[in-house]
């Protein structure tokens, strides 16, 4: 830590905070303190105690031990309204506006109930609703329409509506407002994410900000300071110019980043493609598409937000219709193409709504383990709890999920640790040929992506075709043999990675 | 210091196990905690009650509601409700008294294929117009009425021969209990054991649990669907056959016709979720014990006729109250 003089008072310190549930320890003895116009970095595996940490400094959740000053006065919060009120604003992991009101309503919402300018004896004032809104998102450079309804919206609008309604807290208060960004990255495409990263040095000219990521990259570009935690304890406070991502990945997991080797097998035209689509269309979403993927390949498909991509690999695995062309699984073309016909023919898909449709939250992480390929789990439609709890067991202990107890509800585990039990629902298949993964990183810290990524190369070893939709175009050219462009539904351009070497740029200027 | 509060830990740890585990017991067995509370309270009020072969009285009432309950809790264990089902069991039952002269053993056969394919109508319908449950069996509902009506002429059919054939169902079997009661209790362990320990059933559940990764984990939803509708008209057929036994006749207006409420008031004092993906057919016998316990009890007590409706309101709210479990989430549907 640096002991630089600050004349000004810190916004936010932490001094000692505890916090337990039941036996088990979330917060041990966290203390940190944040200036003010500073960029926070605060990373840390899932289950580290980020999220406890978010919301005890929100309010929902009140300290064991320890205390808390915002602006140099002591708080203890006890609700979420007395969080907003000291100016503190959160921008949640998952979007939390009223999607049927307006802009400005939204923005209102925090500001809010309180203040005697947005509404007088319990009746809205629509025009100071409107003017203190269209300030609001003026001081954070949007030019989004206060009048527009939140829910037709694209995300990154909606995002900028968040992050006003956060900034939005202090009116009033006079303190420097706090901004905590939970996460907002993670479900963002890549030039949304300069957006976002524009509005933070926005905010920081004003405030202070809280950034939590898990994407290292973006916590080295966009902040000043770094927080790691591990296991409830504040393991580094460092400059960002002390620390390499190396050494960040390290505290933060424990160990080492293994190095992913990946050998490319370039792209062999004599075999028959696993999968292979030509020439097919949906109205409005793809036109025209012609690829294919053969067994032990994996092709990426980058594109933006509206390039298709997504409602394509959800065409091939059954989701979505098929106005016209040809699907071939393993040289033979299918029709009536549904998805109990696509997991039959050996076709996986992990989706990027993890919680709505790539899980059944309600089921025991066993039971979703075997659901789909319950293998030794059932002989014909009866179910054999015994061999279940042991395969399940054994790919407990492969992609090392936590907490080890497979019996537990698979919704009340952390997210990284949901999607490698979706993964081994796929990976349970006895003959797995194509497995389709849309955005599977999302949301993960970098331990569990790690795994991910391990047991996607080692699929890919065993002869699955992977078609993959990744989150960033790094990942896509680190894991692909081929990269698809796509652009308003069509595929502008193809490369061999074996043969080619492009660039970010060079997909990039493909994509837009 | 550090081993003191490792202690606490440790404590603290068990003494949640233990009320973990404590409040799954109580859902498991709490129906049949309150169905026994509720007899204690009536053997000591009116202890001629039992003596009195109050027992198959008890179990006799809950034939015709256990079997409807289970078809319904079925229905709601895939997120969806079924309306329609006492209207299959008067259409059963007047199906049944009609053709048990002309057919005799075949007329329950045939008579279960019929209602079994009911209800998988409104299953076909539900599956594959997007109809809501609710509306759709509301509709199938008036209709099977209807036709209840139409077949029966409006009047009450007795049954002319072969009588004996069904009515043997409700001599008691095993401990003074009527077949039609133990019938019951057979089909609620088939369906635990289907439920738990197959592939449909567990995908059922699924499907109520979160349709949409049921269907992106590869489920034919729309068969499950049918197939639980199928099942719920199959087992109001066996409430139909149940009435039948008793009464030996059957009239659109009369047995079985008030069975809706009481079938879903089992359901759900049984532990089922009104919102789908929870449901235990064991204790749903014990739900539909307790449903026809109460205007039995009520009347066993000497409470006025015109209060029995009130107790029976206080009873069901009472009980689902006592044994929801409150565990995932607060919000309630």
């Amino acid at each position: 830590m640096t002991d630089k003089k600050v004349a000004k008072t810190p916004v936010l310190v932490l001094d000692h905070i505890e916090k337990s549930f039941g036996s088990n320890k979330a917060l041990k003895s966290i203390s940190f303190s944040i200036n003010p116009n500073e960029v926070i970095g605060l990373i840390g595996e899932n289950g580290a105690g980020k999220s406890t940490l978010l919301k005890i400094l929100t309010g929902i959740y009140q300290t064991d031990a320890g205390t808390i000053e915002v602006n140099g006065k002591k708080v203890k919060f006890r609700n979420p309204r007395e969080s907003v009120a000291s100016g503190i604003g959160v921008v949640h992991q998952e979007q939390s506006l009223f999607t049927n009101l307006t802009v400005a309503e939204n923005i209102a919402m925090n500001s809010g109930s309180g203040s005697s300018a947005s509404s007088k004896f319990g009746f809205y004032s629509w025009g100071s609703i409107f003017k203190t809104a269209s300030k609001t998102l003026s001081t954070i450079g949007s030019k989004l329409d206060p009048r527009a309804i939140v829910g037709d919206l694209p995300f990154v609008d909606r995002q900028m509506v968040e992050i006003a309604r956060a900034i939005s807290v202090n009116a009033g208060s006079g303190g420097c407002p706090l901004v905590i960004l939970d996460e907002p990255t993670s479900v963002l495409e890549r030039h949304e994410t300069e957006v976002l990263e524009r509005e933070i040095r926005k905010i920081k000219e004003f405030g202070s900000v809280i950034f939590v990521s898990h994407r290292l990259d973006e916590i080295m570009r966009n902040c000043d300071r770094i927080i790691v935690m591990r296991d409830g304890e504040l393991v580094a406070d460092r400059l960002v110019t002390d620390v390499t991502e190396a050494q960040l990945f390290k505290l933060m997991v424990g160990h080492e980043a293994r190095a992913v080797s990946h050998v490319r097998k370039g792209l062999d035209n004599s075999e028959v493609p696993a999968i292979e689509v030509r020439d097919l269309n949906r109205s409005s979403k793809f036109s025209g598409v012609s690829f294919s993927v053969r067994a032990g390949r994996l092709t990426a498909i980058v594109g933006a937000t509206g390039s298709g991509r997504e409602d394509l690999v959800r065409a091939i695995f059954g989701a979505e219709k098929i106005d016209s062309g040809t699907l071939l699984v393993g040289g033979k073309p299918v029709k009536n193409w549904r998805i109990p016909k696509a997991v039959k023919a050996g076709i996986g898909y992990v989706p990027s709504e993890r919680k709505v449709e790539g899980m059944i939250g309600g089921l025991t992480a066993a039971e979703n383990v075997t659901f789909t390929h319950p293998g030794k789990a059932a002989v014909g439609p009866f179910l054999i709890p015994k061999a279940r709890k042991k395969i399940a067991q054994g790919w407990f202990d492969t992609l090392d999920v936590r907490p080890n107890d497979i019996s537990q509800e698979l919704g009340r585990f952390s997210g990284g640790n949901q999607q490698k039990v979706v993964m081994a629902k796929w990976l349970n298949s006895p003959d797995l040929r194509v497995l389709i993964l849309d955005h599977p990183l999302r949301g993960l810290d970098p331990g569990a992506a790690q795994t991910v990524n391990e047991q996607i190369k080692l699929a890919c070893e065993k002869g699955a075709a992977i078609i993959l939709l990744a989150d960033t175009l790094e990942e896509a050219l680190e894991m692909g043999d081929e990269v698809l462009v796509m652009r308003d539904g069509e595929v502008t351009s193809a490369f061999d990675l074996a043969k080619d070497n492009p660039s970010t740029l060079d997909l990039l200027e493909r994509m837009v | 210091m550090n081993f003191s509060l490792a202690s606490t830990d440790e404590q603290r740890e068990n003494l949640d196990s233990l009320k973990r585990k404590l409040g799954r017991a109580w859902q498991s067995v709490g129906a049949l905690v309150v169905f026994a509370a509720m007899l204690a309270l009536v053997a000591i009020s009116t202890p001629t009650f039992i003596g009195n072969g109050g027992i198959t009285i008890i179990a006799s009432a809950t034939a015709p509601i256990v079997m409807v309950a289970l078809g319904q809790a079925m229905v709601l264990n895939i997120g969806s409700i079924d309306l329609s089902n006492a209207s299959i069991t008067v259409l059963g039952a007047l199906l049944l008294a009609m053709t048990l002269g002309p057919l005799g053993g075949l007329a329950p056969v045939v008579v279960i294929i019929a209602v079994t394919l009911f209800g998988a109508i409104n299953g076909l319908l539900i599956a594959f117009t997007q109809v809501p449950s609710f509306a759709l069996t509301l509709g199938t509902f008036g209709i099977f009425q209807s036709a209840a009506l139409v077949v029966s002429g409006a009047t009450t059919i007795y049954v002319s021969e072969n009588g004996g054939l069904i009515s043997v169902l409700f001599q008691s079997g095993i401990a003074g209990l009527p077949f039609t009661y133990l019938l019951g209790v057979l089909v609620a362990v088939l369906a635990w054991l289907f439920l738990r320990f197959t592939r449909p059933g567990m995908a059922m559940t699924a499907i109520g649990k979160n349709e949409s990764g049921a269907i992106f984990s590869g489920v034919k939803t729309r068969w499950l669907k049918v197939l639980a509708f199928a099942l719920s008209g199959f087992m109001s057929g066996l409430a139909g056959i149940a009435i039948i036994a008793q009464a030996g006749s059957a009239s659109p207006m009369g047995l079985g016709s008030d069975l809706l409420l009481p079938g879903i008031a089992a359901a759900i004092v049984g532990g089922t979720s009104i919102s789908g993906g929870v449901t235990n057919p064991i204790n749903v016998v014990f739900g539909s014990m307790t449903v026809a316990l109460v205007p039995i009890a009520t009347a066993a007590i000497g409470v006025e006729s015109q209060a029995q409706s009130l107790v029976y309101g206080i009873v069901i709210i009472v009980t689902v109250a006592l044994t929801l479990s409150r565990s995932s989430n607060s919000i309630v549907k």
